[in-house]
């Protein structure tokens, strides 16, 4: 099996834009799920929905609507092409949200989850002891979730390696730049390259699988 | 305890449909609320500890304010160092006997201290999932005396146990109660509970403290009997001994001029035990020439007599001990027992038992 160097960059910047997404979105991940799990605050439940939206909704469409907002003349993207002079779509950062949109709810999820299963009274026996809220979360919410923040974290990164719908609405297809290997396989089809679409079908499905299976490693047990 | 701090408890928290009212003030070492499951004892101790906030009123500690609504104050559990026993331990189950004594970041000296009263030094290296249900009680124990609280809150901490580890961890509780000089606020649903470790009991239900007083008197009167009704009663005596005969296998106590007979215990002449005898194990008698295998028959008067569950309570006084003693409504009508009736109460040594020795 011989990868080409158009595969590698394809690759490469999948498992790139895979990792910056993750560094980017933990933080925000780990704050909202703790929201979600632990605290009763008005319009809750519509900041559930809210992230959890891109789950349901078709990756298409919610690229739509990133291209409405990020584009020169939408809301966000103008702005940001007034200030700085940068234009996102098509670039490599278009590929970095689209794909941090479609994977936040994953990730969300399986932090919310952790973190439901760690008692009250078990944060609540910590407060008693003297740590403040912000000890109580990283020396006993934040350990005790680690399943779940574990499952939500490898289910989060394996989507955003191959996101395809919502990157190629705001980012394009372009080789080199904003080409993906969800994108590069099809491409890959329709010009025909047997051989191209095998290599990187197999990869893409040997990564998934492996995931899924740390996932199930470290949240079932 | 001369320089015992006043806790101060006067305030309302709502809970649904449900409604707690206090207003109290706890001036002894060991205080106990004893009360049924929703009568409101685990709300009252989670607004003391400060993980629950009462809706009005006011929690003080000697003249420190913990929380009043007028004032808009309402200090956070951290801050309070009131230490907290949970009746199913919460332990922390990714952190080792040690590290969870450590958690509290503690005063050296009281973890030690912690750690001999309650003999655990050598479970330090386990985890939580590693431990006995006794033994994780004791830790938790531990945990909370490590942090050198103001005060030790404890909800029902015995309550998950079974009985023989009850009689083995009270022990402890009365060591923690010598050697560490801060008040107790101590909740249960057991009679025995509160008559064996607490100076003051209060009764609570539906919310409201309905009686107090010392945990003796309090216990054994009229006005416990609706509580007794519901949380079945064990009636605990302290009485020296008198004369111990291993080889009959019995020992002798002294209930005023009579001789209380128990199975043999291990004791010196003249040391006082508490022995419990559950009320439907007391038989009531007419007379008392009956030719019963029962070792013990001791006269008594009945001071009181409730009819009102499906079983008739008497408070029976034998010599200056009052016995709560529970029979059927049959058995009461067959013998026309009524206040002021002279009886004798049947017990079967094997009936009382130690509560700890």
């Amino acid at each position: 099996m011989k990868i080409t160097p158009a595969e590698v960059t394809a690759l490469s910047l999948s498992i790139k834009v895979a990792l910056f997404s993750l560094v980017i979105m933990f933080p925000p991940g780990l704050l909202i799920g703790w929201l979600l799990a632990k605290r009763t605050f008005p319009g809750k439940s519509f900041l559930n929905t809210l992230v959890m939206c891109p789950l349901v909704l078709p990756p298409i469409v919610s690229g739509y609507l990133l291209l409405i907002l990020l584009g020169k003349h939408g809301v966000i993207g103008g702005f940001i092409y007034e200030t700085f002079g940068i234009e996102i779509v098509f670039s490599q950062l278009a590929v970095i949200i689209a794909v941090s949109i479609i994977s936040f709810p994953l990730l969300v999820r399986g932090i919310v989850t952790g973190m439901e299963s760690v008692p009250l009274e078990l944060e609540n026996a910590a407060r008693t002891l003297g740590a403040s809220p912000l000890k109580v979360f990283w020396t006993i919410t934040f350990p005790l979730a680690h399943r779940g923040i574990i499952g939500g974290t490898i289910l989060g990164f394996s989507k955003s390696l191959g996101e395809f719908g919502a990157t190629i609405m705001v980012a394009g297809n372009i080789p080199g730049k904003t080409q993906t290997v969800a994108l590069a396989i099809f491409s890959a089809v329709h010009l025909g390259e047997d051989a191209s679409v095998y290599r990187l079908v197999f990869i893409s499905t040997l990564v998934a699988f492996i995931a899924l299976w740390l996932t199930e490693r470290f949240t079932l047990r | 305890m001369a320089d015992n701090p006043k806790i101060r408890l006067n305030f309302r928290k709502s809970l649904g449909n449900f409604t707690l009212r206090v207003n109290c003030t706890l001036e002894t070492k060991v205080s106990a609320f004893l009360g049924v499951s929703g009568s409101g004892k685990s709300t009252l101790l989670n607004c003391v500890s400060g993980t629950l906030t009462p809706d009005e009123g006011e929690i003080a500690f000697g003249d420190e304010i913990l929380y009043a609504s007028a004032a808009g104050i309402n200090l956070p559990p951290e801050k309070r160092r009131f230490g907290y026993v949970f009746q199913e331990g919460y332990l922390f189950p990714h952190l080792t006997v040690a590290q969870n004594i450590r958690y509290g970041q503690p005063n050296p000296r009281k973890s030690s201290d912690a750690i001999g009263v309650l003999e655990i030094s050598e479970l330090l290296q386990r985890y939580p999932k590693e431990l006995s249900g006794g033994q994780r009680q004791r830790v938790a124990i531990a945990r909370a005396l490590a942090m050198e609280p103001r005060m030790l809150l404890m909800d029902e901490p015995l309550a998950a146990l079974d009985s023989a580890l009850k009689d083995r961890i009270i022990p402890y509780l009365h060591h923690v109660k010598e050697v560490f000089e801060i008040p107790i606020l101590y909740i249960t649903h057991t009679f025995s509970e509160a008559m064996a470790l607490a100076d003051e009991a209060f009764l609570i239900a539906d919310g409201e403290i309905m009686a107090n007083g010392e945990p003796h008197r309090l216990l054994t009167a009229p006005s416990a009997m609706p509580i007794a009704q519901m949380t079945g009663v064990e009636n605990i005596l302290f009485l020296p001994v008198t004369d111990s005969n291993k080889a009959r296998g019995l020992t002798a106590l002294e209930i005023g001029s009579q001789s209380l007979i128990i199975p043999y215990i291990d004791v010196e002449v003249g040391e006082v035990v508490p022995v419990a005898i559950r009320a439907e194990d007391i038989i009531i008698a007419l007379e008392p020439d009956i030719s019963v295998s029962a070792r013990n028959i001791l006269p008594g008067k009945i001071q009181y007599l409730d009819v009102r569950s499906e079983r008739t309570w008497l408070s029976i006084l034998v010599e200056w001990h009052h016995l709560a003693v529970k029979i059927t409504h049959e058995a009461r009508d067959q013998l026309q027992l009524k206040e002021g009736s002279e009886v004798y109460c049947v017990m079967k040594a094997s009936a009382i038992n130690i509560l700890w020795d």
